[in-house]
Formats: structure tokens, sequence, C-alpha cells
């Protein structure tokens, strides 16, 4: 190739070209690095980003004799629906056996542009394929999110598209990248024994007091709200209540956010506490998605009212469902969309 | 990865461009920011922010050296000596000092036979003799073995005796009682807010208490449903206004209050005047003439000062728009605002 700004002759004639021929080709050379620089340049921003949704584990078709729920097409108005779950994922925990002290499906209906968030309590007992009888959230612990996905579909007959798991750290982190958040804390939280994960061994205390009311809250703070539980008599099910209300504002937060400057930042930020099988186009449709929803479109709902406290049978409280109930209520929320 | 994947991932690419904000969250400056155009503020006006404690006077504002980190400032009827909860490591005091933060004076133990406490929301009666305060004293030892509900009951500090007596016992796991405040104008009037369970299903409610201190008589002045909370009682003890939380609001109300009470108030009056609605507010506080009402809102992710003024003619109600007295400032808005002359 000779080299640019030389005199050039064309092969065929000899005949040096035209100035509007040089110019064509300046601008072509030029439109290809451009297109080059950018590519490079999307690349290298996205590359935190697509790190963290690496299939870090599969969570589908793994577990036999359970229907594998495909996530509707992206250009569908099907009903998308996101098992949040969240872990301790601290120094003392085995970390290929998390247990799930948190399991949300956020189900997302783009026909209505209604969200609902549904809390499964950690304590319910249910059948896990493959294994014995268990508390949910032993299902985590026991399989990973391929095992929770199928425990849930074959107790609660929602399909699960999707799953996006968060540890303890991620969490903080994700609420201090957005500068915290903003909730109107329903109750005085006091607890003398909360668990500090952050010391050295893991397994010491601390005493925890928020007021109640509408505050600021930054990720360490945040946590000790949806995490506290010995200071409120409704125990899990207030939990429950708090991790919806974070939720909300972590997406009420997120709306007012330059998502674009933000997003390799978080993402390197997360690499390491956030798994999910969530590609990035789906992400992006989501992100979208939830940027414009209202705090009145999403509906927070519990199956409290369809459960019962009873003793399992080596001696755990546990919480027994009524099934019959339970199915009864969910199509109510879901109608035709559940599994069969 | 999808089967068209140079589509898609343009589609990302587009759709992320558009993932800008045209209302961008404020971020905490790590100061208190002022408005280009002041609004001064009449007395002596005190908040926190970061766990300091500042004063807006005029259009002066000043950083009080308490030498550790303070939340819930109260101040005496005359504003001769502030009170504030002063926080250590996992634990909180009550302590009384002058305007200025010197001639410190500790009046709550950190810790007691049960374990560490907890000591919060000081109020100064009329006459500045008693402190009414929030503590977890007299709980149970706990530990993760033997769990023990720690809740906050309201306390009251006597200056010339400098014992400490229980006034309120919380119910069991629902973190206690918040907000206390003795009633202008009279010795033996209290006002708080209680927080237990109701309602089905089961949730959190918060309800306004008046007690009185002579006979121990406790009435609610706001429904068994809902959250009515942090009550601020006029200077002269005839209105309190309080913030009510809706769907996705915390609104500012202002009711009257009646002499006395035997019995629940039917129907409640707490719902007689709504003065800013649809925002996130936080910590009202009458100024000392009771003209205005000083308060947080969330403005932008931020929760700033405003003052509205306050009209109690044939009817209390808004005398005009809310001015903001600070802008991005992320002051402390679980902490309460004191406001003296």
């Amino acid at each position: 190739m000779p080299a640019l700004g030389s005199m050039n002759h064309s092969p065929a004639t000899g005949v040096p070209d035209a100035p509007g021929s040089h110019r064509v080709r300046w601008i072509v050379v030029g439109a290809i690095a451009l297109v080059l620089a950018l590519i490079a340049g999307v690349a290298i921003y996205l590359s935190p980003v697509l790190a963290l949704l690496e299939p870090h584990e599969p969570s589908r078709g793994r577990v036999a004799g359970v229907p594998a729920a495909t996530p509707p097409p992206l250009d569908s108005k099907q009903r998308i629906n996101i098992l949040l779950l969240g872990s301790d994922n601290d120094q003392k925990f085995r970390q290929d056996a998390l247990l799930s002290q948190t399991m949300i499906v956020v189900s997302i209906d783009p026909s209505t542009h209604q969200v609902t968030m549904l809390s499964l309590p950690r304590d319910l007992w249910v059948d896990i394929p493959g294994h014995t009888s268990a508390k949910i959230d032993l299902a985590f612990a026991q399989g990973g999110a391929p095992l929770a996905r199928a425990t849930v579909e074959k107790a609660f007959k929602i399909p699960i598209h999707y799953y996006a798991w968060v540890g303890l750290n991620g969490l903080v982190r994700v609420i201090d990248r957005v500068g915290g958040v903003d909730l109107d804390v329903l109750h005085p939280v006091l607890d003398d024994n909360y668990p500090n994960d952050f010391s050295d061994s893991g397994y010491g205390t601390e005493r925890v007091y928020l007021a109640a009311g509408p505050q600021h809250l930054d990720g360490r703070h945040a946590l000790q709200y949806v995490r506290s539980r010995h200071g409120d008599l409704l125990s899990d099910f207030g939990r429950s209540v708090r991790q919806q209300q974070l939720l909300l504002a972590l997406q009420q937060r997120a709306a007012g956010m330059d998502l674009i400057t933000a997003l390799p930042t978080f993402a390197r930020d997360l690499n390491g506490h956030v798994k999910t099988d969530l590609d990035l186009v789906r992400l992006t449709q989501l992100a979208l998605f939830m940027r414009n929803l209202h705090p009145a479109d999403v509906h927070q709902t519990y199956i409290s009212p369809y459960v019962r406290d009873a003793i399992s049978a080596d001696g755990q409280q546990i919480l027994l469902a009524d099934w019959t109930a339970v199915h009864a209520y969910l199509r109510q929320l879901f109608g035709g969309d559940l599994l069969p | 990865m999808t089967p068209r994947p140079a589509v898609l991932f343009l589609s990302a690419m587009l759709a992320l461009a558009g993932c800008t904000s045209s209302t961008p969250v404020t971020h905490d400056p790590g100061r208190v920011v002022l408005p280009v155009k002041q609004v001064p503020v009449p007395g002596r006006l005190y908040a926190t922010k970061s766990r300091a404690l500042f004063r807006f006077s005029g259009t002066a504002l000043t950083r009080l050296r308490f030498g550790s980190t303070v939340k819930d400032p109260a101040v005496t009827p005359t504003g001769d000596r502030i009170a504030v909860a002063q926080l250590q490591d996992q634990s909180s005091t009550i302590v009384v000092s002058d305007p200025n933060g010197q001639n410190r004076q500790t009046l709550t133990p950190v810790a007691a036979a049960e374990g560490s406490l907890w000591a919060f929301a000081p109020g100064f009666d009329s006459d500045g003799h008693r402190i009414v305060y929030l503590s977890d004293r007299g709980k149970r030892p706990s530990s993760p073995q033997n769990l023990q509900p720690n809740d906050l009951g309201v306390w009251s500090y006597d200056f010339a005796t400098g014992q400490s007596r229980r006034l309120v016992q919380p119910f069991a796991y629902t973190g206690g009682d918040s907000d206390p405040s003795y009633r202008p104008g009279v010795s033996d009037q209290l006002v708080y807010t209680t927080y237990l369970y109701g309602g089905v299903p089961t949730e959190a409610v918060a309800r306004m208490t008046w007690m009185s201190l002579r006979t121990g008589a406790t009435v609610y002045l706001s429904p068994d449903t809902g959250r009515s909370l942090e009550p601020a009682l006029s200077p002269d003890g005839r209105f309190v206004a309080f913030i009510r939380a809706g769907a996705g609001s915390d609104d500012l109300y202002v009711m009257p209050l009646a002499p006395t009470y035997a019995r629940e108030p039917q129907p409640y009056p707490s719902e007689s005047a709504v003065l800013v609605q649809s925002g996130i507010i936080a910590q009202p506080v009458w100024s000392p003439d009771g003209r205005s009402i000083a308060f947080l809102m969330l403005t932008k992710g931020s929760f700033d000062l405003f003052i509205l003024p306050i009209a109690t003619d044939t009817a209390v109600h808004a005398a005009g728009a809310a001015q903001a007295v600070t802008h991005g400032s992320f002051l402390d808005a679980d902490s309460r605002l004191a406001w003296s002359p």
C-alpha cells in the first residue's frame, strides 16, 4: 500500500488519481479507523460488564424432571420472572454451599408495565428435586442456582427465566455505588446480637440501632436494615418486607443515575459478588424498563397468610404452606403464566 | 449469547446510550451548601450532617465542635442549653451543654449491668428542669444463644435530683417508642410515637400517643393502621405537626390538641390539615414564635432543610410556599431538628 500523502497513481492506467478520489479514500480510511477505535473503545468499556455477565453458573437443564423455563423473546410482551437470591457469603461459610437468606421472585409484565415482587420465606418446607424435603434455603446450598430455580418452579409453579445472586459485600457495594438509598424505616431497629460479618472470625456480633422514619442509608446501614430480625416481632416476614422496600429504593435511586458512565465501574466493583445468567441485551432491556417504572407499578406480595409455623421431624422450626391456597393466590397474581 | 450477536450487541449499545439520566441524583458534597439566594433563619436552628452539629442563624452557618458524633439536638425554650445524643462505639449517652457546645454534662450511663446502652432523642420541658429521652435501659441481657428484646422506652431525667426513671414501657420486639416531647405550657403531659404491629396482613404501625404524667394514662391520637410519626408540638402546645406515611410519600400534617384526653378522639383528628403532600418529609419542628415549621425534605436524593410559614388564625394552614435553607446538603434525616429564639 502506498504511503499516505504521496502522489498516487491508478494501477491500471498509471494516470494520477483525481483529487476527489483522494478525498474518498481518506474518508473511507478514516471511517474504518473510527469504527475500529469505536469497537475497541466499546470493548474496553464493556469488558468488566461482560465479565460480570459471564454464565458463572449455567442455571438451566441440570436438574432432571423439572420444566426448564425458556426466556421469552426480546420483542415479546410475555412475562419475565427473575429469581433474586441473597446469601451470607462471609468467611464462616463454605463458598460453594451458601444458604440463600433471601429469595424473591421479581415478575415483570411488559404488557401491563407492572412488576410484582414475591418473597419466599427461607424457612418454608418444600420438596427439593433430587433431595429430601427441607427448608427452601437449602436448595441453593445443595445445588446452587439451578437447584434453587428448580425448587421454586416445582413448589410454586412459577417459571423462572433468569436468576441473579448477590452476596453481602456485593449488596453493600451496589448501594454505596449508587450513593446510598433513601428509605422510610418502618420501625426502630434495635439488635444487640446483629451478626458482624466483617469481623475477623465472621462469628462476632455488634449492636445495631436505626431510627424509624425517612432517611438516607449507606450500604452498611441498609444491609443492617434488611438483615436484622432479632428485634422484629414478624421475624423473617418483617425482614422480607424490608428487603422488598430496599429493592424499590435501589430501583428509584438507579433511575436517577447516569448509567452509561457508571456501568463499568459498577461492574468492576461487583465482580465476584454477583452471579447472574442474564445476558447484556436482556439486562439492558430490563434496566431501561425499570428506569421508567413508577413506584405505584411495583406490587409487593408475600405468602404469609398461607403458611403456618411447625416443627419438622428433625426438630427444626419451619413454615408449612397451604399449597392449594398458595397456588390459587399465585393464579390471581400471574393468571395463566404458571407452569402446569 | 443469543443467535444474532452483532445486532443485539448494537441494540445494547444504543439502549445504553439512552441510559443517561435527565434528572441526575445529587451526590453528597461533604459539606452543608446554602443556596445562592439565602433564606435567613430567625433565631437559632440546629441540624446534623454526617453526625456533626450545625447551627443556622440569620444567614450564618456555624459548625459546633462537640468533639464526637452527635444526633438529635434539643434546646431549652430560652435557648440557654442544648442537649444531644452523643454516639460512641455501639452505645450513646445524653449530653447537655451551653449553646456553643461548652460546659458539657453527661446525663446517662454508657453501660449498666444489662450491657451497653443506647440513649437518643432528648427533649427539655418548658422550664428546662427535666429532659425526656429514649433508652433501652432495664432490658434483659441478651446473647445469640438467649435472645431478649431490647426496645427503646421513654425515660425522664430530673436535673434537681440527677435521677432517671422510666415513663413508658415499650411493646416488645417493635423497636420501641420514639420522638418523645413534653407538651409546652403544661407540666404533666407527653406526646410520643408508639410502634406496634397490626392489620391484616400484619404490618408495622406507628401511632401518635398522648400521656398524662400525673395519672400514667395514655391515649392514641392516630388510627391503629398506617404510620403517623415524629410529632412536633407548637410552642403554645395547641397543635402538633407530624409525618403521615402514605403510599410512596411521607407528608406533613398538623392537627389541634385538646387540653386533655380521657379517651381516644373519634374520629381521629389526624387528617385535619395537610401542609405538604407528595413529598418525603422528616423531622418537623416549630419556630419559637409558632409562625413557621422547619423540616427536612428529600430533593434529588438529598435531604435538605426547608421552612414553611404557618398561620393559625381561623384554622391552621400553610401561609406560603416552603423555602429551601440548604441545597444538596444531605442532612441527617434520622436526626431531629431543634429551634430556639
